[in-house]
Formats: structure tokens, sequence, C-alpha cells
């Protein structure tokens, strides 16, 4: 039976990093490739040691495709084909094939150059490796390969996230990645077809969770910015270029507008510049409101929101500074944040993850006395804030997504079993599929029904509509006589006629023939009749007719009746049958082996 | 409305309640719940009441609402379902038995009682292990159901006044029975000590029994003799004696106050400030457990108002909410302009002194801490 597996990658319950390997039909794809940010050791790498014991990848795998830049699903690509060693093609949407770099070369500088590690990918194993992408478009269908092809939709969640549709032949599998179904302020909601995949593949992490909503996120964003700066305080926020910066900037200046506040609001230059670039690269990523903002005018152009200068950091009096980098790990915001940190009336605000190492880290775990360079000790006692922005699916959307995509069958990574029988059971009851969980580095194998399409020939189908009947119902097939030819891509069934000429044969006919001995003392033509009326008695519903040249025909099997030279009353039957008409043919010389009954006349 | 209206009346609301509220969480459940119910500190029930399959969820509350040392360096806002099963009809009334692991509910066709295995921590269904039969096949309203605060599992359930009894879940028995012969419909039904209940009548009459004895009900009359009104009770349960009141109010905004001793005796009254009086099924009427006199409404619309009982006297004067969650009415997601949102349940948590959980009939249901006006301006009292 034709199967598709899937193995996410990795050991344990641990729920940190994003790799999974499906095989589809002779295929083996590598589903994003994630580092775990938890971990310090190998165990943050995915465990490749299931794809091959030792040396590269490169003829196990016949593509790797990365759904986003986010660290957990691609942090360890480089590792991967630069370490490991895979030079196959890597595939993912041109916006994060330009961030993707950037991100895992701030991570790579962070985890050597700040944490001293050794056993990591440099910065020229980063662009060797970006040297092997190729980029797609969404909703267009790429060739990997003469069966592989795979398709990007628009997931939303981050610039450039896509679910990801992967064929080979009939049958085929989307990825989801992350994604989210309720659109936000400048991504939209993802988006797919009702493509009817065999599996539909989704992280279980938000599934069973009901998302608090956008606005009341905001709402808290607002409310401490808007205490710390009625307290006199400044407050800073940590953002990456691409990441909730715009979101936040509009947030900010329409909140500024209503409430008539006069605090100074301001952004780095370096953070604007490299927005507006990206932004004006990938402006079909972004939403409609976006996109009419920006055909008017530049992202960044705010009433209340200024570019800033660094001597502003010692201005008296409350301030917002939105600045790169949004890990506190180095650069501007990093600078800021040393000058600010000793106030309490003063914020930092921490929309998204950091990544172990960096000081955001270490702030956002509480930590209130950092080690900086030179043994100095910086006392953090300005207020910290973590707030989350980051746009997930949750239960709801993923019964919306299965809604749209109409798979066969839902399968579920990094969850507990345990933890998901409910959701398990309402999948299957709604959509009535079937619900994989499997846990990290366990192989589920699904047992598709791939349908084989076939081109029939004009002439068959012809005629087989003259056989008159019902129309075709799926559910009662109809047998139909036709010959299957194969050749190169194609599959044509047409008539056996059609099939020897097309081949430039002849038919051949083929007959049996059988002899069976029979007593009985009447003439010749007598018996003859005598095996009529019984064969009539006998087979009620077929054809049997008695001509006047001396042979009985049932169907198209023609019987004789001859005297055997010794003795008369011996006669010999000689049956002849075509192969079409092998099964009665068989039946009447066993029957007429048995002889004729006395009654018949 | 056009979603730019929309938009603004929605930003008006958020950005008042960054004054008016501590915290506020907005949720949107795929069905809408009609039951309210804490399993614990830190989760709730929510069912759903359409005709046919519902699911009953257990959400546990957001890990940022109950963190209080760490709160800002946490970010977790979303409810997490942790656990979940399917029911066969509405759930109109769910009650969590304390100390265990079980629920019971009705789904307001008949007086009859499902029983629920909430599950633990080796599964996430909810699963149905058992039934107890009510006195009726049909019932408009269904039952209402008590838990008994301590001691065995047992279940105070009955969809009349004359229906009501004490039934041991393990073994199904009834250990008491309310002897009256009155038929009048229950709206509420509550224990106020271990043994001793109030059972508050549609009609506005209240009764109050003891558990221990088949003596008869102390019977406190309808406050109005105006049959057309519905009436809502609850019992505050203090730790005090002195402090057990009971409220009553109507279908058409009265509100009456009284010492559960001396039910019929002078309290206070008031006639509350509700929008559309009279058209309402699901009014809830709660003491807060830690605010000394405040009640809270909710059912006469998309609102959910607190009151402080104190300020109101003999006589009934109108009186003005304390407080208006107006979420619900605010946010709607209805698009069916015809049919307003409705609160259809709220309740107190059971230590915050301002935290509560309001459920509405578009699916929404909101978590929120809110400000005492009177203390504005001042840093917040915990």
């Amino acid at each position: 039976m034709p199967e598709i597996k899937v193995t996410p990658l990795g050991a344990g319950q641990d729920v940190g990093r994003s790799c999974i390997l499906v095989s589809i039909g002779g295929k083996n794809i590598m589903l994003d490739c994630g580092m775990h940010m938890g971990y310090n050791d190998d165990r943050r790498f995915p465990d490749f040691s299931y794809i091959t014991q030792n040396g590269r990848l490169t003829d196990f795998l016949d593509c790797v495709i990365i759904s986003h830049f986010h660290l957990d699903h691609c942090g360890a690509l480089p590792y991967m084909s630069e370490m490991v060693g895979y030079d196959g093609p890597i595939y993912m949407t041109h916006p994060t094939k330009a961030i993707c770099p950037i991100l895992l070369e701030d991570f790579r500088k962070i985890t050597v150059d700040k944490k001293g590690e050794t056993n990591f990918f440099t910065s020229q194993m980063i662009k060797d490796c970006m040297k092997k992408v190729i980029p797609l478009n969404l909703h267009q269908t790429v060739q990997v390969d003469d069966e592989l092809e795979i398709k990007a939709y628009y997931a939303g969640h981050v610039l450039g996230a896509a679910m990801v549709h992967i064929k080979v032949g009939s049958e085929s599998v989307v990825y989801t990645g992350d994604y989210n179904m309720t659109p936000d302020r400048h991504l939209g909601a993802a988006w797919i077809d009702k493509c009817r995949p065999d599996i539909l593949i989704s992280e279980s992490t938000y599934a069973t969770t009901i998302r608090d909503s956008k606005r009341c996120r905001e709402r808290d964003f607002l409310k401490k910015v808007h205490e710390s700066i009625e307290r006199g305080g400044k407050v800073l926020i940590p953002v990456f270029a691409l990441g909730r910066a715009q979101e936040l900037c509009i947030l900010l200046e329409t909140f500024w507008e209503r409430m008539n506040l006069k605090a100074p609001i301001y952004f780095s230059t370096g953070l604007t510049e490299k927005a507006n670039h990206y932004y004006k690269l990938f402006i079909t990523w972004t939403n409609q409101k976006i996109r009419k903002t920006f055909v008017q005018r530049n992202m960044f152009e705010f009433k209340h929101i200024k570019a800033f200068d660094r001597s502003y950091a010692d201005n008296p009096g409350p301030m917002v500074v939105f600045a790169t980098p949004g890990m506190l790990h180095a650069g501007q915001s990093l600078q800021i944040f040393k000058k600010w940190a000793g106030n309490e009336k003063n914020m930092v605000i921490m929309p998204g993850y950091c990544v172990q190492g960096t000081i955001g880290h270490k702030i956002l775990n509480g930590q209130r006395k950092l080690e900086m360079e030179g043994r100095a000790t910086l006392d953090v006692k300005l207020q910290v804030e973590y707030m989350s922005f980051s746009a997930h699916a949750d239960a709801k959307g993923i019964m919306q997504l299965i809604r749209m995509a109409e798979p066969r069958n839902m399968l579920l990574v990094h969850g507990e079993a345990v933890k998901m029988e409910f959701l398990k059971g309402k999948i299957e009851q709604e959509f009535s599929i079937d619900c994989y969980m499997p846990a990290n580095g366990e192989t589920t194998t699904v047992t598709t029904n791939p349908s084989v399409p076939v081109d029939i020939s004009l002439n068959l189908l012809k005629r087989e509509m003259a056989l008159g009947g019902p129309l075709p119902d799926p559910k009662k097939p109809r047998t139909m006589h036709g010959t299957l030819i194969m050749k190169e891509n194609s599959l044509k069934l047409v008539s056996s006629e059609q099939a020897l000429k097309e081949l430039g044969l002849n038919e051949h006919q083929l007959r049996f023939t059988c002899h069976v001995q029979l007593q009985d003392p009447h003439s010749d033509a007598d018996t003859l009749h005598r095996i009529y009326t019984h064969l009539k008695s006998v087979l009620k519903g077929y054809t049997i007719q008695h001509l006047p040249d001396g042979t009985v025909i049932v169907e198209s099997i023609v019987i004789k009746v001859s005297s055997s030279a010794e003795d008369s009353n011996t006669k010999v039957l000689l049956l002849s049958w075509s192969y079409q008409d092998e099964d009665l043919g068989s039946f009447l010389s066993s029957l007429l082996k048995k002889g004729l009954p006395s009654g018949i006349c | 409305m056009e979603d730019a209206e929309f938009e603004d009346i929605l930003d008006d609301w958020f950005i008042e309640s960054l004054k008016t509220y501590k915290d506020l969480h907005v949720y949107q459940l795929e069905h809408p719940t009609q039951v309210l119910e804490w399993t614990s500190g830190k989760s709730v029930c929510v069912a759903g009441y359409s005709q046919s399959k519902n699911e009953i969820l257990e959400l546990r509350l957001p890990l940022k609402l109950l963190a209080d040392e760490n709160k800002s360096l946490c970010a977790e806002r979303d409810f997490k379902v942790s656990h979940g099963g399917f029911t066969d009809g509405p759930v109109r009334c769910l009650t969590h038995i304390p100390g265990t692991r079980c629920a019971v509910t009705n789904d307001g066709l008949s007086s009859d009682l499902q029983v629920w295995d909430l599950g633990g921590e080796e599964s996430d269904v909810i699963r149905r292990t058992g039934s107890i039969k009510g006195k009726r096949s049909a019932s408009e309203r269904g039952s209402r159901i008590a838990a008994r605060p301590s001691s065995a599992p047992q279940v105070l359930h009955g969809a009349q006044i004359s229906d009501v009894q004490l039934t041991e879940l393990a073994s199904g028995e009834t250990l008491y029975k309310l002897e009256t012969d009155s038929a009048d419909p229950l709206s509420s039904l509550q224990f106020v000590s271990d043994t001793v209940f109030l059972a508050g009548c549609c009609n506005g009459s209240v009764y109050v029994a003891d558990t221990r004895t088949s003596a008869p009900p102390q019977l406190s009359h309808s406050p109005s003799s105006d049959e057309s009104v519905i009436w809502w009770t609850d019992a505050a349960a203090g730790p005090h004696p002195s402090s057990r009141r009971v409220i009553r109010v109507s279908s058409s905004g009265q509100a009456v106050v009284s010492d559960l001793r001396n039910l019929g005796g002078a309290g206070c009254q008031a006639q509350l400030d509700v929008q559309t009086p009279g058209r309402c099924s699901q009014v809830k009427v709660s003491w807060a457990p830690t605010l000394d006199d405040c009640i809270s409404v909710s059912g006469f619309s998309g609102v959910v108002q607190i009151y402080n009982t104190c300020l109101w006297g003999a006589e009934p004067q109108e009186a003005r909410p304390l407080f208006e969650h107006r979420g619900h009415a605010v946010s709607s997601q209805q698009t069916d302009d015809s049919v307003p949102t409705v609160v259809t349940s709220h309740i107190w948590h059971p230590e915050r002194p301002r935290t509560l959980l309001s459920a509405a009939s578009d699916g929404s249901v909101h978590v929120w801490d809110w400000v005492d006006p009177d203390r504005q301006g001042g840093s917040p009292t915990p």
C-alpha cells in the first residue's frame, strides 16, 4: 500500500525546535531545521542520525524547506548544510532568504563571541549555506525534480512565513510552519485553497490554547508605556527591524494623538532604514493597510515619532525610544539600556524572545545585577516588562485551517499525546479524519489511497456509454474492458482492438476443444436434440440454439455429436469454445460428462 | 456598522480601560457558554448550549493574570484548554463538586443530571461517568444544582421547589427531600452552610431549609405580587452569620437585600439601572466574595454591573452602579444587530477582590480586574 512517513526529529518531549522528515513517493524532504534555544550543547541541534549514521545528508534528502526566519525553524540550517554536509536545494521564500542570514549571523555572534562556544558554524558557513537557497514565490509551483513539486502559501505570522504544499504523483502533504488565522496590523491571515492533501502537518504548541485578543496585548503595552511616562520615566523598546517595530509605532502614534501626549518618541535610524528597505522589497507580503500607507508615504513618517540621536538619551524627562538590536546584545539598544538601567522610574519592554547569552535573556529571567565588560556591574533598577505579540493560531485557528485545506489526515507535532486526546477526538469527530500525534523521534506511517489518473480513448468511452444502464456511480464501480498503455509519463486506456493496432499486433483467437463420451442409443441427430433440450432446461437465461446444420450453440460454444466408429451407442461430443467463454465451456463439459437424464426425449 | 467606525468605538473603550481596569483579557470561544464555574482557583469550566452536541472545556487562567511577583516577566496571556469533552445536549447548569475532579450538569430540558469526570494528569478528556434521575422528564427551565461544600460528594438539585432533593453521587441514593407542596420553578439553589440551603423561586419567594431535618422550610414570600416578574437570588457566603445576606433581583430591575435570618424583615432596596428590563432570562446576581456589600448583576444586556449596596436605603431609589463592564457590548462580534449581545454568566474570583470572568452570547469570555473608581488616583490596593 502506498504510504507517507513523517518523523519529527528530536528526542523526548522537547518542544523547542522544528525539524520534520517526510518520506513521500520515494522522496525525502526535511521541513525546517531549527535550533533548540534552551540547550547549550549538541542537544540544540536536530538529531540527524535518523537520516544517516555518519556522512553527508545530500544523498538522503531530495530537498530542504524552511518555513520562516525564526531561529527555532532555521537556526540549525548552516550546521546541517556545512558541518554535517548537505549540497542539495534549500527552499524558502524571498523575505526569508533575505532575513535568515542576518538573524543567523547575529545568533552566531552572540553564541561564539559572547558565550565563547567553539562547536558552532562560522560566518562563512552561513554564506555558503545561503548559496544553496532557491527562493520561492507564493502560489507558484516549483519542480524540485521530475516527480517532486512544491508550492508556498501565505502563513501570516512574520514577514515571509509560508505554509508549504508538497506533491509527488498524486500524494501530497501540507506543512504549516507557524501561522495565524487572524490578520494583525501589518500581516494578513494564513490562506490555503481546498487542496485536500493526504496529510496536514501542524504544530500542536498552541493547539490547546485560546488566544487573548491582540487588542488586550496592545492595551497592556500602552498602559505600561503610559504609566512610565506619567511618572517621568524613560521607556526603551529594543526591537528587531522586521518584527513588531512598525506595528508598535503605529499604536503609540495613535495613542499619543488621541491622548494629546507631549513626551517625545524616537526610533533609531538604523531601524527605519532597514525596515523601509525590506518592506519595500517585500511589499506583497504585508497586508492591505501597510501597502496603502507605503504607497502614500514612507512607512516611518510619523507626527509624533522622530529620528533618534545618541545625545537624546541624556535628555531629562520622559521619552520612548525604539532601538535595535532586539535582544540588547550589542549596539544602540544596549548603550541606551546601560544609561537608563539605574533608574527605577524607567522601563524596558521586551517584545519578543531573547536568545541565551544576551542581556535581554538575563533580565527576562529576573537577573538584577549584570556583569558588563571590564568587570563592571550594572544594577538593573528599571522595570522590565516581557510582552508577547507574536501571532499564532490557537485551537480555533487549527479547526479553521483544516476546514480550509480539507486534508485526509491530520498530524500534530510537538505535543504530549495525553494532553491532546480531546483535540484529537474533536478533529476526528468534526472532520471524520484520523489525527496522528507522533512523539519526537517516532515515525508515523499514513497509508494513502492515491488515485491514478488515466486518459480514456474516446472510442472506448463511447462504447461504454452505448451499453446503456445507469450513469457511473463512484460507489458502484462498473467493470469495463480495455488495455492500459503506459508510455513515457502518460497512462492511456484504449479498446483492445486499438491497442493491438497501435502495437502492430494481430489479434489471435484462442479456441478450446474437448471431446466428451456419452452412452446414448439414439441417432446422432436425436442425441443432439436431447442435449439441446437438456441444456435448455439447465441453462435458463442463456442463448441456446439448435441449428439445422447439426450443431447446438450455447452463446458462442459449439456442440456437435458423432458416433464412435466401434460402437454406435457411444456418442462423441465435440465441444468447442473461445477463450472468452472459458468458464461456461468448462461448465458444459463437466455437465455433459455426467450424461443425459433419462427422462429427456 | 462600518469597519472604521467599529474600530473607533473599540479604541475609545479600550483607551478608557487603561485607567478603569488593572488587567483585561478578551477571548473568543468557538461556541458561547452559559456556564462559568470554578474548578480550582486557577481554572474554570465552560460549556456550549446549542441543541445538539456541545463541548465542555476546562480552561486554565492565563499565567500572567495569576502571577503576583513576577507578573511583568510573564508574557503568557492565553487560556489553556486543559481538559475537554463532548455532551449530547445543551449545558444550562454546571456545578463542580468541591475537593473532587467531578462535575454535574443539567441540560435545561428535563431535571435529570449528568455526572462527569473532569480528567486528571493522565488524560485531557472529560468523560461522562453517570447520571442522576430527576423528578421531571420534561422541564421548561431545567434543574438548579448545588454541591455540598464539604464532606462526601452530594448534590442538591431540582427544577421546582417541591422536587428539591439531596443525592449522594457515589450511590445515587436520595438522602433528603424538601417537604413542600408548592410547584414554583426554581431560579437558584445554593448551600449557605454545610447543611443549610437556600432555594430561590422564579416568583421571588425564598425557602431556607436544613438537610439534617425533615422540618418544613422557612419561607419568605416574594417582595412583589406582580406575577409577570421573574426573580433571581444570591446569598452571601460570609464567614460570620451576621454577614449572611440575601439579595433578590427581578426582571424589572428591582433589587431587595435582606438578612438571611430575617428574610421578610427590613433590609435595603434599589431600582437598578438596567436597560431593557423585562427582556431577560439569564440574569445572574452575585455577592462579591471579598468586597463587603458589593454585588454584581448581568443578563439584562451586554453589560455587567457592580453595585455597592451600603448606599441603598429602605425605600427603593434608583441606584447607580459603582462600575460597569461594557466590554461585551462594545466589542460584540455579532453581525446581526437585531439580536444584541447579552452577558450569559459571570463569576467573581474567590480570592482576588476585583477579578471577574464574564461570558456573553457571542461566544466572548472576558477576564477583568477593575479599578474602584472611588480609589482612583492613588496606587491600586490589591
